[in-house]
């Protein structure tokens, strides 16, 4: 065994804390340790070259650096040790700057602490052994879960490549909330306008499977060969024949359901579409609201309606997995104090987005009660860096949407008084702060200050609130007050997260792999995020990530083979006595019990399963499953080591 | 060293996602906290064994911090939930070994450099005020060996060995593994005489480990070759080679042990005893308890070995014998003594004799705590100045004179014999006059007394597939007795035989469903109430 021990100044990151020169001295005394050496940046190419010269010509085969954090450069080194053809889990790094300079001062106490940390790392490399990843093929196919704008690039993104998607959507049309939105800031396009195409682009695209009205229900397997399940919700009229015709929707006695699609704000039929230009253009019925009187299926002329539909189970193989499930709009009666759902001219954003439409319920114009408001109150931050309820991150379009509503207000009502209270308006994107400036030009007034409450004096609408600016409280009437309601995670955001295992942040959002650098990723290799289900977003930005998402997918699609992980589980069958603990506490169904001889019983790990955490190796009572790169022996060494025992 | 000089030393477990990544963050923001924390990456604080807390708190730490993401945002979806579990159950027995305050376990999240530097800050001051981990040693230097083979093979009667295989044929691991044979250890061994190589091979083999000591080999050797003292013996010198056997709970139990040989740990082991028990401060009898208070939390509940202690105090109580108990009592040092380290051994025995005072008899509960104070104190200490005797001995001699009514207990049971007790000690009749005292019918197994098969472990050391198909066979013989009740004279033949028959069973489960109890449970489920 010979070790090699690489000391990085990183400048003097390190070096103005940790004395350099006596660490190297400390290592060269620790067992099996050949050489040590310092230098200015191992990172850089000299310092990669200095470990592999020495590799070469002293023969080293365990390397201990000693410098950042693992999380950092343990990649960089480990390329390192595959140049030179030494097996990259044999590196061991000791993380003496995030870990170390960085947090204490006393240069003494710090390099005390840091030949403690060399010594550990030291007696770990000794014990390190190579280990080796295993190939697995790759299913060429990937699942895109939402069917709005992101999961839209994303399925795009990935047929255009060339590989199969399965889109799966909820809803009855894909389409999501951008089908919603009226028109898009900054820009003002007409949301539909620019959505529909690529819906329509989707529907025609033979890589796409389009699956709506369809959940996914459970999710095996691993990166490059994953096992779906979804599960098709009965929409009791065969799609593959509806026409789309509308000849069931009129003789439907049933005609008074609120529009979902609209917010509520006009009443639907049944049997039904969400929209007109819904993509398929199937009919759903609402069998909840139907007394199966038969009239539709009398009159459905190619037969497509099927009263007594059954949920149907489809398996998939996929080799890749894009969630893009989206968000919720935050529901404004936990702030009671706006008097949303008291007052009926306190409406939410997206409300607001359905009245405005042209295809919204007032074919545009701004009316509440059939009277045009004439003095609108827009307040934002409704659910948004609110602590109090629990939200403390800024949902980032609400200001840029307040805005757009307020140019939408200016147009359809030029003598509305528009006024908006704010906390901060935060016009960070391109073109945001010129559109802001725009807005203010057509008289809007903003003002600055979180309103406290909206209440009802005689048939108009109060608005409390203090000027900040001004420092002086103040109130002011209105027929109608939009609320800038935040974009928060999706109801069920825990289940899908459950099921996919991936991670949530704190906010409720699913977690990116790292929020730098990847991005796009989850935790769980194979399986890639889009648009607001990772956090609120303008729709550039979902189609960004979306698009990213999907590259990062084809990645993977791209391969024949993936290598695995390999610092996995492995079991001495010897000494396994078959009891099942491993089983029964492994959150990924990684190791079986299985008879290996006549009457004995014995555990298996499926290595491609395995992901490395080591919960069975603890629940194994008598150390049959050793923890590969984090054994038993590894850790007691660093432990002996650190406390100055024999190892 | 006075209190303000005190720089403790904390070793940190943190995970790999959340708490080393929070670390990391608290550098990068450049926050600042006192240099006492090492940290120890793993992927995940479900990786975090109870046994290294315990080796690190044994090798002196000041404290130990165990790190993982908050509940709900563990990366392997629930390995922290399974860590709080884990490290709360050790909590508690830190507590009764008086080190409690000394482990710590916080949830630090990515995003949370700062309270990581908190957390660590918070936790020195906390150990500046509890003072240094009383275990701190001061540069231990190994013993030098003293390890000689030839004498060894002398004073084991190794040299008498006439080849003869019997001892491999009546050897319970060499009738499943059949690469295993104590005759070919010695052959080895008298090689070994004149050839090092051969000699370290015989030291290094893991067969030297998988010898149960159970001693069915000098049952029937016919040269009276002394094999299991002399695999005692060797591992000492094969552990200083770094050969060492393989010990269930990741070596957790070995480290209890070594912790113990602090003479400045203030355990607190008598939490067991309740109202209901009453014990004496000054008396003939002490009653020896062992590890029992601290099996129940590695082993869970289900082995229930402190009943085992409350049944004892009972039945004492009920002849009148109110015994002593002391708080002070260390491990007796079997399984340190038979995984080949005498010397950690030695300084257990010593505690427990300085602490056993003005006492004329000991009585035991587990047979290897019987066999170590009968056998081997005073083969390192001389004669002791109390008499050792096992439950089973003083239940036999208390019911011969009149002092404990037992309702009659209807039921058959089958008697299982530790090897400690029956062939190590020839105590054989006593538990089976006891059990037909208590008015139960004794149906033998097909291999009883001195044929008795081994639970399959000792000294926690190698427990492996073999003990498991050990253990079946065994249960499977018991309840082919058709008794109702497989009673046990040993609190660790009942934890193994439990175990074996816990999850899942290679054979069909009625073939092993036969109720598992120690002879002093079932002593004491049929003691008269209010009886004496």
């Amino acid at each position: 065994m010979k070790i090699g021990v690489y000391i990085c100044h990183c400048g003097i990151n390190i070096a103005a804390t940790v004395d350099v020169e006596k660490l190297t001295e400390h290592a060269e005394s620790l067992p099996n340790v050949a050489i040590s050496r310092n230098y200015q940046y191992m990172c850089s190419d000299p310092g990669q070259d200095l470990i592999k010269r020495d590799i070469e010509e002293l023969g080293l085969d365990r390397i201990v650096v000693s410098a950042c954090s693992p999380r950092i450069h343990e990649p960089t080194f480990r390329e390192v040790m595959k140049e030179s053809g030494l097996n990259p889990y044999c590196l061991e790094m000791v993380n003496i700057r995030e870990q170390c300079s960085w947090v204490h001062e006393d240069k003494k106490r710090a390099t005390k602490k840091a030949m403690g940390l060399l010594s550990a790392s030291v007696a770990r490399a000794s014990l390190l052994e190579p280990l080796e990843s295993k190939e697995v093929g790759v299913t060429k196919s990937a699942l895109v879960i939402g069917g709005g704008i992101a999961g839209i690039s994303a399925a795009l993104g990935i047929a255009d490549q060339g590989f199969k998607v399965y889109l799966v959507e909820k809803d009855s049309s894909i389409g999501g909330r951008m089908a919603q939105l009226d028109k898009t800031f900054p820009t003002l396009d007409c949301s539909a306008c620019i959505l529909t195409p690529k819906m329509v682009d989707v529907s025609r695209n033979p890589n796409i499977e389009l699956m709506t009205y369809s959940e996914v229900t459970d999710v095996k397997g691993y990166v490059g060969n994953f096992k779906v399940t979804v599960t098709k919700k009965p929409r009791y009229i065969d799609e593959e024949i509806c026409t789309g015709c509308g000849d069931c929707a009129s003789a439907c006695p049933y005609i008074r359901i609120p529009h979902e699609f609209n917010m509520g704000i006009e009443l639907r039929g049944n049997p039904y579409v969400p929209f007109p230009q819904a993509v398929p253009l199937v009919y759903s019925i609402d069998r909840k609201h139907c007394n199966t009187c038969g009239n539709c299926v009398a009159i459905c002329e190619p037969g497509a309606i099927d009263l007594y539909q059954e949920p149907k189970d489809i398996e998939l193989d996929v080799g890749a997995i894009v969630v893009a499930t989206g968000y919720d709009m935050f529901d404004p009666l936990l702030k009671p104090e706006y008097g949303y759902g008291e007052y009926d001219n306190v409406i939410t954003g997206l409300e607001f987005e359905r009245l405005s439409s042209a295809s919204g319920p007032t074919q545009g114009k701004i009316l509440i009660n059939g009277k045009e408001p004439k003095n609108i109150v827009l307040i934002q931050c409704v659910g948004s860096r609110d602590k109090e309820i629990g939200n403390e991150y800024c949902s980032r379009v609400c200001c840029m949407y307040t805005a757009k509503h307020a140019h939408l207000i200016r147009e359809k009502v030029p003598d509305a008084n528009i006024s908006i209270f704010y906390m901060d308006v935060r016009a960070f994107g391109k073109a945001f702060e010129e559109f802001y400036d725009r807005v203010r030009d057509e008289k809007v007034q903003y003002i600055r200050g979180n309103a406290s409450e909206v209440y009802k004096k005689g048939d108009k609408l109060v608005v409390r609130a203090e000027d900040t600016l001004l420092g002086k409280p103040m109130e002011m009437e209105a027929d109608l007050v939009v609320l800038a309601t935040a974009i928060v995670p999706k109801e069920d955001s825990k289940d899908i997260g459950n099921l996919l295992r991936i991670s949530q942040s704190p906010d409720g959002f699913f977690s990116e792999a790292h929020p730098k650098l990847r991005p796009m990723d989850t935790v769980t290799d194979g399986i890639f995020l889009a648009g607001c289900c990772q956090g609120p977003k303008d729709i550039p930005d979902t189609v960004a990530q979306a698009r990213g998402a999907a590259s990062v997918a084809c990645g993977v699609l791209a391969k024949d083979v993936l290598l695995t992980e390999a610092s996995v589980a492995c079991v001495d069958e010897m000494l396994c006595r078959g009891c099942g603990e491993c089983e029964e506490t492994c959150e990924y169904g990684a190791p079986t019990v299985e008879e290996v001889r006549p009457g004995v019983f014995a555990s298996r790990i499926n290595e491609v399963l395995c992901k490395g955490c080591g919960a069975c190796a603890v629940a194994c009572c008598n150390g049959a499953i050793k923890m590969r790169h984090f054994t038993d022996d590894q850790i007691f060494a660093m432990i002996k080591a650190k406390m100055g025992a024999p190892v | 060293m006075t209190e303000t000089d005190f720089d403790p030393e904390i070793i940190a477990f943190c995970c790999n996602w959340c708490s080393y990544a929070g670390a990391d963050l608290a550098g990068v923001s450049r926050l600042k906290y006192p240099p006492n924390v090492s940290i120890i990456r793993v992927m995940c604080s479900g990786r975090v064994e109870p046994s290294y807390i315990l080796k690190a708190l044994e090798l002196g730490a000041d404290g130990v911090l165990v790190c993982g993401c908050h509940p709900g945002d563990c990366h392997y979806i629930s390995g922290n939930l399974k860590a709080e579990k884990r490290i709360n159950a050790t909590g508690e027995l830190l507590e009764d070994l008086g080190l409690d305050k000394r482990m710590h376990l916080e949830w630090v999240s990515a995003s949370e450099g700062a309270r990581f530097a908190e957390v660590v800050g918070g936790f020195v001051d906390e150990l500046k005020e509890i003072g240094p981990n009383p275990l701190k040693q001061n540069g231990v230097i190994p013993k030098k060996s003293e390890f000689n083979l030839e004498a060894l093979i002398n004073e084991t009667k190794v040299y008498y060995c006439v080849e003869c295989g019997k001892c491999t044929s009546a050897c319970p691991v060499s009738r499943l593994d059949p690469t295993y044979s104590p005759r070919q250890t010695i052959e080895k061994a008298l090689e070994g005489i004149d050839n090092p190589k051969i000699k370290n091979e015989m030291l290094i083999d893991r067969e030297l480990w998988s010898c149960l000591t159970c001693g069915i080999c000098g049952e029937k050797c016919p040269s009276d070759v002394k094999y299991v003292d002399f695999v005692k013996r060797a591992r000492s010198e094969a552990s200083r080679l770094g050969s060492i056997g393989n010990c269930s709970k990741a070596g957790s139990l070995l480290s209890l042990a070594k912790i113990q040989t602090n003479k400045n740990i203030k355990q607190n082991r008598l939490n067991w005893i309740t109202d209901d028990l009453k014990i004496g401060k000054e008396g003939d009898l002490l009653y020896f308890v062992g590890c029992l208070p601290y099996f129940d939390n590695l082993f869970g509940d289900t082995t229930n070995s402190i009943d085992i202690a409350k049944s004892t105090v009972k039945i004492l109580n009920a002849a009148g014998i109110e015994p002593v108990i002391i708080n002070d009592e260390r491990c007796c040092g079997h399984d340190l003594l038979w995984g080949g380290d005498f010397e950690n051994f030695e300084k257990l025995a010593k505690l427990n004799l300085e602490n056993i005072k003005g006492v004329k008899r000991v009585v035991f509960s587990c047979p290897e705590c019987y066999r170590t104070f009968k056998i081997d104190y005073p083969e390192y200490f001389g004669d002791l100045d109390f008499e050792p005797i096992h439950i089973s001995e003083l239940l036999e001699e208390l019911i011969d004179e009149g002092k404990l009514e037992f309702n009659k207990l209807n039921e058959k049971v089958t008697y299982h014999d530790p090897c400690r007790l029956g062939r190590h000690l020839g105590i054989y009749d006593a538990p089976r006059n006891v059990l037909n005292a208590i008015g139960a019918e004794v149906i033998e197994m097909e291999n009883s007394k001195s044929s008795s098969i081994c639970c399959g472990v000792s000294a926690w050391i190698n427990c492996d597939s073999f003990s498991k198909q050990m253990q079946i066979k065994r249960i499977c013989e018991a309840k082919d007795t058709e008794a109702d009740y497989l009673v046990t004279g040993c609190p660790k033949c009942k934890i193994h035989m439990k175990c074996s028959v816990s999850n899942k069973v290679p054979v069909d489960r009625e073939k092993v469903d036969i109720s598992i109890d120690d002879l002093s449970v079932i002593v004491s489920r049929a003691l008269k109430s209010g009886g004496n």
